[in-house]
C-alpha cells in the first residue's frame, strides 16, 4: 500500500536546516491500522504531509499503491490526494462558509463527480458518521467532535484508499475522542488503510501497529503495546501485518 | 459545470457579502460613467475631427491693422496681396473677411424666393468675402461651377457686404432649394430681396462657430473686406508652411510704417481656440473615468487579496483535498466575477438611467446600446485583471498549510 525507502526532508530557513526526517523508511500494508507516536518536533506531520503529497522530499524512493509517487506533476499529486487519500487534521478544516452538506461535497467536486453522485455519496457518508440531521448547519453551529466527524465524512466521501489522520482527537474531549476513534475503526473494518497521529497512547494502543517517531526515524523503543501484538500473542496466530524498518 | 463551483461559491459569497457589495456598488457606478463618458468623448472627438473642407493643414492667416492718419488701405492690401503672392512657396493668397473656424465670423439669412416673409424660409449662411484666389488659397473643392475671375471683384463697402454673385456650399444650396439637385446658376436673396446668382458650388466647407449646426451652411463673395484692418489667407505648398510664414514676417513686418503687422498665424491655432472646450470637456472625462476605473480595479484588487489571505487555510484544505493550481486560481476568479457581474447589472441602469438623465437635460443623442454592451465588457476584463494576481497569489499556497496552520 505504501513503502517509503530512505526517504529524508529537510526544512531549510535562513537561519537553520532542520532534518525533519532522515533515512526513513516504513511499510504499510493494505487494510493496516497504524498509529504513529513520537514527541513533539519529531517529524510526525512532515510524515503524513510527504505520505499524503502535499509535501515533497528531498532523498529516497516513495511508492504508493504500488506506483512511484516522487517525480509527480503537482497537478498529478492534486488528482492522487484527491482519489486515493482522504485527510483528518487536528483542527477539523472545515471550511466556514459552506454548510456540512457542501463541505463534504467539496473534494467531490473537485473529482468532477456527477450531481446525483456526489449527492449519494455525500448523505451515505454523513450518515455513517451520524449527521444526516445536520447536514444545513453551518460547521460554527457544531460541536467539536461533531465537527470533526463531518471532516472524516469529506474524507470518507470519496472513497479514498488510504485515510491520514494527524491527531484527529487532539481538539475534542475524551469521550468525543473516543467516538472519533470508533469511527475510524469502523472505517478501517470496511477495508480502507489508516494511518494516525496521536499522543494518546489509549487510542494508540487500538491500533493494529504502532510507529514510535523519534528525531525524523523511527525508534525500537515502542511505548505502547499495539492490539495486534496482543492479540497475537493471545490467539497465538494471524501474523500481524506489520514490516518495520528501522533506520 | 460542476468544477466551477458556482452554487457553493455564490453562497459563501452571500455569507460574507458587505465588502462584496461595496466592490460590486462601486463597480455599478464605474460602468455608469464609463459608458456615458466614452459616449460624449467619442462625440466630442467625432465633431473635433469633422472634415472641414478646406486645407487647414497647409492655410496661413495674416492680420493687418493700418492706424496712420495717412494710411492708404487699397494702396496696402494691393502691395501685401502681391507680396504674398509672390513668397515662394505660396499657393494661392485672398484678401478675407474673416477667419473660418475661428469663432469670429458674420452671417445672413437668405431666401429661395425674393420678399419671402416666412422666417421659416429663411436660410441663414456664414458669409465671406473673398477675391480671385480665395477659393484656391481656402483650398475648397467646388463640385460645381468656378472660382471668381478677377474683374468680378467688387471694392470694400462700409455699407452691406453682399454682391450680386456668390459661390455657396452644397448643404445651403440644399436647404435654399430642396427639391433642386443642381442649384448653380440658380439666384437667390439677400434680405434686401437683392438677387444673387450661384456661379460656383463648393463640395463642402465649414463656417465660423463650431457649434452651428448651420457650420456648413458659408456663403461667399468677391468682395475686399472693408478696410482699415486686413485679414489675408495664404495657403502654402504642402511641407513649406513654417518657411513662409517666417518668410511674411520677414518681408510684411516693417514694409509699410503706416500699419501694424498683428500676427501671422496657422490655421491649426483657430481650430484649437474653437474646440478648446471641446477638447477639455474630453480631456476631463477621459482622466476622470481612469481614475475611477484605477480605484475600480484597486477596490476589486484589494477585495480578492483580502479574501486570499484571510483564506489561507481554506485554500491549503482546499489543495490538500485535491483542488489543482487551476482550481484555486480559477476559484477566486470565479467569485470575483460574481461580484463583478452584481455590479455589472446595476450598473447597465444606472448606465441607463444617466444616458436618459443627459439626454434630456443637455440634448445629447440617447446612448448606444453598443457601449453598454463594450462598457460591460471592459468592466469584466478589468476585473479579471485586477483579482488575476491575488488569485495566482492563492493558488501558490502550499496544500501543506493545512496541516501547519492551526
Ligand atoms: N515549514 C517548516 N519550516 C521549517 N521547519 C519546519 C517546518 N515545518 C516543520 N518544521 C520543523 O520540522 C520538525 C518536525 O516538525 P513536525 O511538524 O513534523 O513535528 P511533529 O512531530 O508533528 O510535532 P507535533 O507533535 O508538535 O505536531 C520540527 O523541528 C519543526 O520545527
Ligand atoms: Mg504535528
Amino acid at each position: 500500500m505504501l513503502e517509503m525507502n530512505g526517504i529524508s526532508k529537510i526544512y531549510r530557513t535562513d537561519l537553520i536546516e532542520t532534518h525533519a526526517l532522515r533515512n526513513f523508511s516504513l511499510k504499510v500494508g493494505d487494510g493496516e491500522f497504524v498509529a504513529v507516536t513520537g514527541p513533539s518536533g519529531s517529524g510526525k506531520t512532515t510524515f503524513m504531509n510527504v505520505a499524503g503529497l502535499l509535501e515533497s522530499f528531498d532523498t529516497g524512493s516513495y511508492k504508493l499503491d504500488g506506483a512511484d509517487v516522487s517525480r509527480l506533476s503537482d497537478e498529478q499529486r492534486s488528482r492522487l490526494r484527491n482519489e486515493k487519500i482522504g485527510f483528518i487534521f487536528q483542527s477539523f478544516n472545515l471550511i466556514p462558509d459552506l454548510d456540512i452538506y457542501d463541505n463534504v461535497d467539496v473534494p467531490l467536486r473537485y473529482r468532477r463527480l456527477a450531481a446525483k453522485d456526489r449527492d449519494q455519496r455525500i448523505k451515505s457518508a454523513l450518515e455513517v458518521v451520524g449527521l444526516s440531521s445536520r447536514m444545513h448547519h453551518m460547521p460554527s453551529q457544531l460541536s467539536g467532535g461533531q465537527q470533526q466527524r463531518a471532516a472524516i465524512a469529506r474524507a470518507l466521501a470519496g472513497d479514498p484508499r488510504f485515510l491520514l489522520a494527524d491527531e484527529p482527537t487532539g481538539n475534542v474531549d475524551s469521550l468525543m475522542a473516543r467516538q472519533v476513534m470508533d469511527l475510524l475503526e469502523q472505517i478501517n473494518e470496511m477495508g480502507t488503510t489508516i494511518i494516525m497521529v496521536t499522543h494518546d497512547p489509549e487510542l494508540a494502543r487500538r491500533a493494529h501497529r504502532n510507529v514510535h517517531i523519534v528525531d525524523g526515524q523511527i525508534s525500537d523503543f515502542r511505548p505502547y503495546e499495539p492490539r495486534a501484538e496482543i492479540e497475537a500473542a493471545a490467539v497465538a496466530h494471524g501474523p500481524a501485518p506489520m514490516t518495520m524498518t528501522p533506520a | 459545470m460542476t468544477a466551477w463551483n458556482l452554487r457553493p461559491i455564490a453562497s459563501a459569497l452571500w455569507r460574507n457579502r458587505t465588502g462584496a457589495l461595496l466592490v460590486a456598488f462601486q463597480i455599478a457606478i464605474g460602468l455608469a460613467v464609463l459608458v456615458n463618458a466614452v459616449y460624449i468623448v467619442k462625440q466630442r472627438v467625432e465633431k473635433i475631427s469633422r472634415p472641414t473642407g478646406m486645407d487647414t493643414a497647409n492655410m496661413i492667416f495674416v492680420a493687418s491693422a493700418g492706424f496712420a492718419r495717412d494710411f492708404d488701405y487699397d494702396a496696402s492690401w494691393r502691395e501685401d496681396i502681391a507680396t504674398l503672392r509672390a513668397i515662394p512657396g505660396v499657393q494661392a493668397a485672398s484678401v478675407i473677411s474673416n477667419i473660418p473656424l475661428s469663432g469670429g465670423g458674420s452671417s445672413s439669412g437668405f431666401q429661395a424666393r425674393p420678399g419671402e416673409t416666412n422666417p421659416e424660409k429663411t436660410v441663414p449662411g456664414n458669409t465671406y468675402l473673398i477675391d480671385e484666389q480665395g477659393v484656391d488659397a481656402l483650398g475648397i473643392t467646388l463640385s460645381a461651377g468656378r472660382a471668381f475671375e478677377p474683374q468680378e471683384i467688387l471694392p470694400p463697402t462700409p455699407t452691406f457686404d453682399a454682391a450680386s454673385q456668390a459661390i455657396v456650399t452644397k448643404a445651403f444650396a440644399k436647404s435654399l432649394f430642396p427639391d433642386d439637385p443642381n442649384p448653380l446658376g440658380k439666384t437667390f436673396f439677400d434680405g434686401l430681396s437683392r438677387p444673387i446668382t450661384i456661379v460656383g458650388v463648393i463640395e463642402h466647407m465649414h463656417g465660423a462657430w463650431v457649434s452651428w449646426d448651420k457650420l456648413d451652411h458659408v456663403v461667399l463673395f468677391p468682395r475686399i473686406k472693408t478696410g482699415p484692418s486686413a485679414i489675408y489667407v495664404v495657403r502654402a505648398e504642402p511641407g513649406r508652411q513654417d518657411a513662409v510664414m517666417r518668410e511674411i514676417e520677414a518681408k510684411l513686418g516693417d514694409s509699410n510704417p503706416g500699419r501694424l503687422m498683428r500676427w501671422v498665424r496657422p490655421m491649426s491655432y483657430f481650430i484649437e481656440q474653437s474646440y478648446l472646450d471641446d477638447r477639455n470637456m474630453a480631456i476631463f472625462l477621459v482622466s476622470v473615468t481612469g481614475v475611477l476605473l484605477a480605484v475600480t480595479a484597486l477596490g476589486i484588487f484589494g477585495l480578492a487579496t483580502f479574501n486570499v489571505s484571510t483564506r489561507i487555510r481554506q485554500i491549503g484544505t482546499r489543495r490538500a483535498v485535491g483542488a489543482r493550481r487551476m482550481d484555486i486560481v480559477r476559484h477566486f476568479l470565479v467569485e470575483n466575477w460574481m461580484v463583478t457581474t452584481a455590479g455589472v447589472v446595476v450598473g447597465c441602469a444606472g448606465a441607463l438611467a444617466v444616458g436618459y438623465w443627459l439626454s434630456v437635460k443637455y440634448q445629447l443623442p440617447r446612448l448606444d446600446l453598443y457601449y453598454l454592451v463594450g462598457g460591460v465588457l471592459a468592466i469584466w476584463l478589468i476585473g479579471l485583471l485586477a483579482a488575476w494576481q491575488p488569485a495566482r497569489r492563492a493558488s501558490a499556497i502550499s496544500p501543506a498549510v493545512a496541516t501547519r496552520t492551526v
